[in-house]
């Protein structure tokens, strides 16, 4: 079958869902197939035109994706002479973030007794926490054990996670779980109350609990109540524009731009800790995203300044599953529940090219391969995706979709389109940074007193990430960095505090003859136009 | 062509073997066979106390020379240094080891010290291993043998790690730190020569003075004064740093311009802005402005200025920096290096610092600048060490370049 009136090859969006239509059953294609040659071939990361060598920083002479380069070897936002007049704040642990990681940490950090800020660019939990709909994984079924949590996600991590990092992610996972529900977080149960598993992709056992497809969002909750009943000053609107530093390199606190009046403000702490979340707003490759408006990278950026390694800066997670269509919600994550569910995956041609619950990478790769090879689904203005087989779902588990999925039911009345008899048109999207900044087992990163939780972190998830390991990683190494962040600010303080790192980084420009036109961090993505950096009054239209 | 000595390429190394062949350990043989006259080759020479006072090293030593064991004499090589924007002692421990032991035992051999104390800040890891393997070769040196036998009985050498603390360096404090408690300055008199670590006669050098002890012994003491410019002798290590495109420790002739440091060696401002001022000698001296750049960086000329060439630090400032924020920071440095045993220092900095940050966020009125003219004026000279004149005096000549700038933070 092929394509009459298209341009590419692929078939036109009404054509092939009628054919869909009238399917019944869908013959599944070869489904074993060579999958590093899949990758290698597919797969955006693999793209050697997108990567670059690093000029300057710890990281010096390293691949970098081409996008990030430019922000790690940017300029910085702020002068010393910005600070002058700037209010100085002082206290014992500074958290920037306030998604999942950074709550998890602050809040850890207040119970040992430290007197936290969190410091979060929006609000707290605009992040990508609320987004995971999946779950959260954690060995507690009979028969399952760390021990093969481990494996799935060295083996999902094509074996370039650090060994010690996983083995303390997968050791917490159970106590992880018990901790999150007393807080009061509520999971999917059984007639008899036990917590509903269910497999993820690339996982040897059924290990994920979660609630409805609205995990992360029911977790946000309960951790923002938390943070709201303790003693923690939660600063709205306050993105970090650059860390500082004492004498002997040990970070010592962050400036913060408070956006409804455009001042900065020091903020001097015995530790730091950076949960800033990923870099999906970077839309690298240009591909749409799944992540929150905050994830532009923010905290690589001002680590990296202050001489912390980073890891796999050329290794991204691509989601299977985006909506491609209609196009205003394009990226927009639909949950690998529902694979996991048993909803397959159909190309143009009505057959199913992919084992579904294969790691994201490879089923990615998988959809990218229909599309270029033709067999791929297309709309106007170069929307291109494959079918996500939600009817067939529907059809085989009635009333599955409402029970388990309303927020992908939403999704759909909000797409005008019914998912139980029409299906969704999906296409991978920028969905998680699988490296980051380098850490050890207390989340601590290359440079003393700065911690780096979450997203932001690298190493657990080598070069692919499971489903259902983000969100057991923020409370389990956020939790870690707080209690170890406040066991360590018994001190006397800093001595001498400042931002002579800046002036490094001027100078290792200037040598190198590089451009100091972009600043970083980008705190907001390029298509929105907030002048961050403005001394003058104003508001910026939020509430406060 | 500038001509290096302690950063000399033939003095690098921890080698001792190395050490030897580029002439090392000639300065001391010439001391062994000529010890009544090492003294007064130091005064020919005219060098000068290279840790901040610039107080002449032949005084300290005469002062030392003249009194007899009780029962022992101690050197301390004072290696503490924590000033901000001061890193040559780290520079010279850790690159050029030798120089420093040699001027150590030449010192012992000048004076009849029986104990050396190499006192080193313990952030500086390097210098520590480097001083430790450093004398474990010396040690099994004939040269060493023969400065034993010199001073007929065995000679002590101990590596101590300080406290870290600012005040540690203060030539008293460390006396303290010596003898194994907290750095606490002493009042004076008695003067170390008198009484230093366990009521013993105590000299105390800074890493830099001594290093250069061995060139001016095989060179002679005209050689070394001519290499200074004008009425200086000797060269100086220089700490340049801030807003400059290449700081570092340079070795420069004493008494090279500021403008030949900032521009020629340290290649000019960061980003091409204008120089606005520059914080001499770390922070225990004051402010130079751009109409100094012809200033020549000796101990006298500096002073002519108002200002102190102190341990040779350059902290260049530029253009749009605020100064009230900065000298906040430095004050802060001092209030929290404060050992806080005199009240007008322990409660003085803090002070200061609470009017400084209060004046730089726009908080402040008229009457608190009153109040901090008023404690510049006041506070001076009340501490049993220096440190709290160290924090006026940056207040008092910010104040005094750069009023303006305080005068348009108020309220």
């Amino acid at each position: 079958m092929s394509s009459g009136t298209e341009i590419s090859n692929n078939i036109s969006y009404a054509q092939a869902l009628q054919n869909f239509l009238k399917q019944t059953e869908f013959p599944a294609r070869e489904l074993a197939i060579d999958e590093a040659a899949l990758l290698e071939r597919f797969h955006p990361d693999h793209n050697q035109e997108n990567i670059e060598t690093l000029q300057v920083g710890p990281n010096k002479g390293e691949p970098c994706h081409k996008q990030i380069a430019r922000f790690l070897q940017a300029d910085s936002r702020i002068d010393a002479a910005d600070l002058a007049g700037a209010r100085i704040q002082e206290t014992d642990i500074l958290v920037i973030g306030g998604g999942g990681a950074g709550c998890a940490a602050a809040l850890t950090a207040a119970e040992k007794g430290a007197k936290v800020i969190l410091a979060t660019k929006l609000r707290l939990g605009d992040s990508n926490t609320v987004m995971a709909e999946g779950g959260i994984q954690a060995a507690i079924e009979k028969g399952d054990t760390p021990q093969s949590h481990y494996d799935d996600t060295y083996q999902a991590g094509h074996q370039q996670g650090k060994k010690e990092l996983i083995k303390q992610l997968v050791m917490d996972g159970p106590e992880t779980i018990r901790w999150l529900i007393q807080q009061g977080m509520q999971f999917d149960v059984d007639e008899f109350g036990d917590l509903l598993t269910r497999k993820a992709g690339g996982s040897s056992a059924s290990r994920v609990v979660s609630f409805r497809d609205y995990t992360g969002l029911e977790m946000m909750r309960v951790l923002r109540e938390a943070v709201d009943n303790s003693n923690i000053d939660v600063w709205h609107y306050s993105p970090a524009v650059e860390l500082l530093s004492n004498e002997s390199g040990h970070c010592a606190g962050a400036i913060i731009s408070t956006l409804h009046n455009g001042r900065f403000v020091q903020i001097n702490a015995r530790e730091v800790i950076i949960a800033t979340g990923g870099i999906g707003r970077v839309h690298l490759n240009q591909f749409a995203t799944s992540n929150h408006f905050g994830a532009t990278g923010d905290g690589l950026v001002l680590a990296y300044r202050l001489g912390a390694k980073l890891r796999e800066l050329d290794s991204f997670q691509y989601h299977p599953t985006g909506v491609a269509f209609p196009q205003h919600l394009s990226g927009t994550l639909i949950t690998e529940g529902v694979r996991s569910a048993g909803a397959y995956l159909i190309n143009a041609l009505g057959e199913r090219f992919v084992d579904e619950l294969k790691p994201r990478d490879i089923v990615a790769a998988a959809i990218i391969r229909e599309c270029e090879q033709g067999r791929g689904v297309t709309g106007d203005d170069g929307i291109r995706g494959v079918w996500l087989d939600t009817p067939g779902l529907e059809a085989r588990h009635p009333g599955i979709l409402q029970q388990r999925f309303p927020k992908l039911l939403q999704l759909g009345v909000k797409s005008k389109i019914d998912i139980r008899s029409t299906p969704m048109l999906v296409y991978p999207t920028l969905h998680y940074q699988n490296g980051g900044v380098v850490i050890d087992s207390n989340s601590l990163s290359s440079v003393p007193g700065l911690y780096c939780v979450g997203e932001v972190s690298g190493g657990i998830h080598g070069r692919n990430r499971l489903m259902g390991n983000a969100l057991l990683e923020i409370i389990s190494f956020g939790r870690r960095a707080g209690a170890e962040a406040a066991s360590q600010c018994q001190s006397r303080g800093h001595k001498k505090i400042g931002i002579t790192h800046i002036s490094n980084l001027r100078r290792e420009l200037m040598q190198h003859g590089m451009s100091m036109t972009t600043k970083a961090p980008l705190l907001f993505p390029d298509y929105v136009h907030y002048d961050t950096d403005s001394q003058e009054d104003g508001n910026f239209g939020f509430g406060d | 062509m500038i001509d290096k000595v302690l950063l000399h390429p033939d003095s690098l190394g921890n080698s001792l073997l190395n050490w030897f062949k580029g002439y090392g350990g000639t300065g001391l043989e010439n001391a062994l066979s000529e010890p009544a006259s090492i003294i007064s080759l130091i005064e020919m020479a005219g060098l000068r106390g290279l840790g901040g006072s610039g107080y002449p090293a032949h005084l300290k030593w005469q002062a030392v020379a003249d009194q007899t064991p009780n029962p022992d004499k101690y050197l301390i090589c004072n290696g503490n240094e924590d000033e901000p924007g001061t890193f040559k002692d780290a520079c010279l421990l850790s690159t050029t080891p030798h120089q420093v032991i040699e001027g150590a035992l030449i010192a012992a051999v000048a004076n009849q010290i029986n104990k050396i104390v190499f006192y080193i800040n313990p952030q500086q890891k390097n210098s520590l291993d480097n001083i430790r393997y450093g004398l474990e070769q010396w040690q099994q040196s004939e040269l060493y043998a023969r400065v034993e036998q010199f001073l007929i009985e065995p000679l002590s050498i101990e590596v101590m790690a300080s406290s870290g603390h600012y005040i540690g360096g203060e030539e008293t404090a460390a006396i303290e730190s010596v003898e194994g408690k907290f750095p606490f300055p002493r009042g004076k008199p008695p003067f170390p020569a008198d009484s230093g670590v366990h009521g013993c006669p105590t000299l105390v050098n800074n890493i830099e003075t001594l290093a250069n002890v061995p060139h001016i012994m095989r060179r002679g003491a005209k050689w070394f004064s001519e290499l200074g410019r004008g009425e200086s002798s000797g060269t100086k290590l220089y700490c340049l740093s801030g807003d400059v495109l290449h700081p570092g420790v340079y070795e420069l002739p004493m008494g090279t311009p500021l403008s030949e440091l900032i521009f020629t060696h340290g290649g000019g401002m960061l980003l091409g802005k204008k120089l606005k001022a520059v914080f001499t000698g770390g922070v225990s001296s004051t402010i130079l402005t751009p109409k100094d750049l012809d200033v020549p960086l000796d101990f006298d000329s500096v002073h002519t200025r108002g200002s102190s060439l102190g341990t040779g630090a350059m902290i260049v400032v530029s253009e749009g920096t605020g100064i009230v924020k900065q000298v906040t920071e430095y004050v802060n440095f001092y209030a929290h290096s404060s050992c806080g045993q005199c009240p007008s220092c322990k409660t003085g900095t803090y002070y200061i610092s609470q009017l400084l940050n209060k004046i730089d966020t726009g908080r402040a009125s008229d009457a608190d600048l009153d109040a901090l003219v008023d404690l510049c004026k006041i506070l001076p000279g009340s501490g049993l060490c220096h440190l709290l004149d160290g924090a006026i005096k940056i207040v008092d000549s910010s104040m005094r370049h750069f009023v303006d700038e305080y005068k348009n933070s108020l309220n």
